[in-house]
């Protein structure tokens, strides 16, 4: 059995490191001024409702969106300098879980799991099988490889997901929005499955989420974007203290008017969109 | 009021060229990257795989021969009536069967195994690779390290150009199987007179014609299909726009094509 | 590079050592798989492995399926703190035949 020991003391250099990142999406800027570090074997929860910039931000940081300014590090690599052989390599020490599971339609659950070995390896068929059952077995999802994804529940198909994002042993693993879509009692296992994850493997996971009970139960530290920007990064315990007043508005929920700007306010009702 | 009308339409007709011209430009990187891979995938340890090929061919090819050969042999029946209608009006109907074997050859063969492709894999490949876009599928893969062009496209660009010269030659050979049988009850021959004068009227230069336009078309479906869903729009309505826009522009730019080729082999 | 197989008191015992991972786990695959179809009864000294990855684990789980359909005997010995934390994920600690040396196999007799 796994133990649930205590977080892994972080060492070393930043496995995640983004300096000053702005991006732009469709022409509107949606991220600013964006700096943080997940150090190795951290769990950093990126938290942030829609439209916070959160998505942009993994998807940055996942090399899928191209930053108009700033910075990313992986594994101490400058990300936006890459080839695509540097890409290749990089990729297999990442593993990315996406929202919906994105597992591929045509394949199997357990082709699936298999497919990052068999593009990337060449290893032995009944290694490549056995590795993926035991990413299987690793998620719960044991002898179910043969079904198709679209004979998965929602909780099933984010498990299989993290099966084919661990399938290489990564040392860095993103996770976006694993509790969204699911009932509590499914997503707190999603949640405790995380956990063990990270503790047996020594990984370093970020995880996007807009769902607050989540992102207490499994962050180390918890990075809190609004409109694009960092209200802060801390502790669980350091943003329940947190004096900042938008921080403690979103930790209670409580939706306060943002103080009016009539002049741009004026302008973005009567500005004719082209 | 009319300079606002034309400002409107010249700012739609200029929309619609830069589209045009970014679709194009879209369409060139894909077969740019699909032939690199193609090339010097499996040097780079990222080889196209054999077995998505052989899907592929599958998918576009295999599966479209009962459609084309009920066409293919109704456009051959109905091309040697309509002949035969029209020549014997000069009393020429002897020269029906050569007439209709250069046209089919040439033209109408790969015409319309061009057009159903079009239909059946313009609207599939953009619908699959739209779908797979919108489940980030396709982000997926780039995660993973696996180029969606090496992956999804390069074995569609083979398979359609591999099968399409073949779903031709299977298209002429079904019209002229139409043909031969409206000759056979119309003029009176058998159909070993009427094999013998086809043999007699076609030249290599003929069915070469038609083979190398099969090619070409192959290669822009492959290209106008795979562009369409990568730039699919989210939603199910995006979805479904894409799907439609690449059937139209697969079957207009094979007729376009094909005109242009034409012009220049016959002119 | 291949892994040293040494032959002891009716045992293939595989020498696994350093760093077990994609691109070494085929010969420690290779070389346990070689000692299993000679017929012989295998141990796996795994006491200078600094990190094995889960292609090195599968290599060994196929090892143990094919000695059990075969009636031979697959353990390991000496597994490093490191190794045992990867088995103990894939929860196949309590699957191996694991014992601390090849002196405490044959201590305990059969």
């Amino acid at each position: 059995m796994a133990t649930m020991g205590a977080a892994i003391e972080p060492t070393g250099d930043p496995v995640v490191d983004v300096r000053n990142l702005s991006a732009t999406y469709t022409g509107r800027p949606v991220l600013e001024d964006v700096s943080l570090q997940v150090r190795q074997g951290e769990i950093m929860v990126i938290m942030g409702g829609s439209g916070s910039g959160k998505s942009t931000l993994l998807r940055c940081l996942l090399g899928l969106h191209r930053p108009r300014a700033g910075l990313v590090r992986l594994f101490g690599q400058d990300i936006g300098g890459l080839g695509t052989r540097q890409w290749a390599v990089l990729r297999k020490k990442m593993g990315v879980a996406f929202q919906g599971g994105a597992l591929f339609n045509s394949m199997s659950v357990g082709e699936n799991v298999c497919l990052p070995l068999r593009e990337h390896t060449r290893l032995d068929h009944t290694t490549m099988r056995i590795m993926s059952r035991m990413k299987l077995e690793m998620v719960n999802l044991g002898g179910f490889e043969h079904l198709m994804p679209a004979q998965l529940s929602g909780g099933m198909l984010k498990r299989a997901a993290l099966a084919r994002a661990l399938v290489m042993d990564p040392g860095l693993l993103f996770f976006d929005e694993p509790s969204a879509g699911l009932d509590t009692v499914v997503a707190a296992d999603l949640d405790e499955l995380i956990l063990r994850i990270r503790n047996a493997m020594q990984i370093s996971l970020v995880v996007v989420t807009h769902e607050l009970e989540s992102a207490f139960k499994i962050a180390d530290r918890i990075t809190v974007l609004d409109q694009g920007r960092i209200l802060m990064t801390g502790s669980v315990a350091e943003l329940r203290t947190s004096s900042i007043p938008r921080v403690q508005q979103l930790l209670t929920r409580t939706y306060e008017e943002q103080p009016l700007d009539t002049e741009a306010y004026l302008r973005r009702l009567t500005d004719i969109v082209d | 009021m009319h300079t606002l009308a034309l400002r409107v339409f010249t700012e739609q007709l200029g929309r619609r060229v830069a589209g045009g011209v970014e679709d194009f430009g879209h369409a060139a990187m894909l077969l740019g990257e699909s032939l690199f891979w193609l090339l010097l995938g499996r040097w780079w340890h990222q080889p196209v795989r054999l077995r998505a090929i052989v899907d592929e061919m599958m998918q576009v090819g295999v599966l479209a021969i009962p459609v084309v050969s009920i066409l293919a042999f109704a456009n051959g029946a109905m091309m040697a009536m309509q002949g035969i209608y029209t020549l014997r009006q000069f009393g020429a109907e002897s020269q029906v069967v050569a007439s209709v074997a250069t046209a089919v050859t040439r033209e109408f063969g790969v015409l319309i195994a061009g057009i159903i492709v079009a239909a059946r894999s313009g609207s599939a490949i953009a619908a699959r690779i739209g779908t797979m876009q919108m489940s980030q599928e396709i982000d997926a893969l780039r995660v993973m390290g696996i180029s969606p062009v090496r992956y999804l496209v390069a074995p569609m660009l083979v398979a359609l150009t591999l099968m399409m010269p073949l779903l031709t030659v299977l298209s002429d050979s079904l019209a002229m199987v139409g043909a031969g049988l409206i000759s056979m009850i119309e003029l009176k021959i058998s159909f070993g007179t009427f094999l013998q004068q086809v043999w007699l009227a076609l030249t290599p230069g003929d069915i070469w014609q038609g083979l190398a336009k099969s090619l070409v078309f192959g290669v822009l479906i492959a290209l106008i299909a795979a562009s369409n869903g990568f730039n699919a729009s989210l939603g199910a309505e995006g979805l479904g726009r894409a799907t439609t826009r690449s059937v139209v522009l697969c079957i207009s730019a094979i007729v376009v094509a094909d005109m242009i080729f034409t012009f220049f082999l016959i002119l | 590079m291949g892994f040293p197989v040494e032959k002891k008191q009716g045992f293939s015992v595989v020498v696994l050592n350093g760093d077990v991972d994609l691109s070494r786990s085929p010969d420690a695959r290779r070389a346990i798989m070689k000692s299993l179809k000679k017929m012989h009864n295998v141990l796996v000294d795994m006491s200078a492995v600094d990190y094995i990855d889960s292609s090195g684990v599968a290599s060994l789980v196929e090892g143990f399926q094919y000695a059990r359909s075969n009636s031979l005997e697959f353990g390991l010995t000496g597994v490093s703190e490191a190794a045992m934390n990867v088995l103990r994920l894939a929860r196949l600690d309590q699957v191996f035949p694991i014992y601390a040396s090849l002196d405490e196999r044959l201590a305990t007799g059969a």
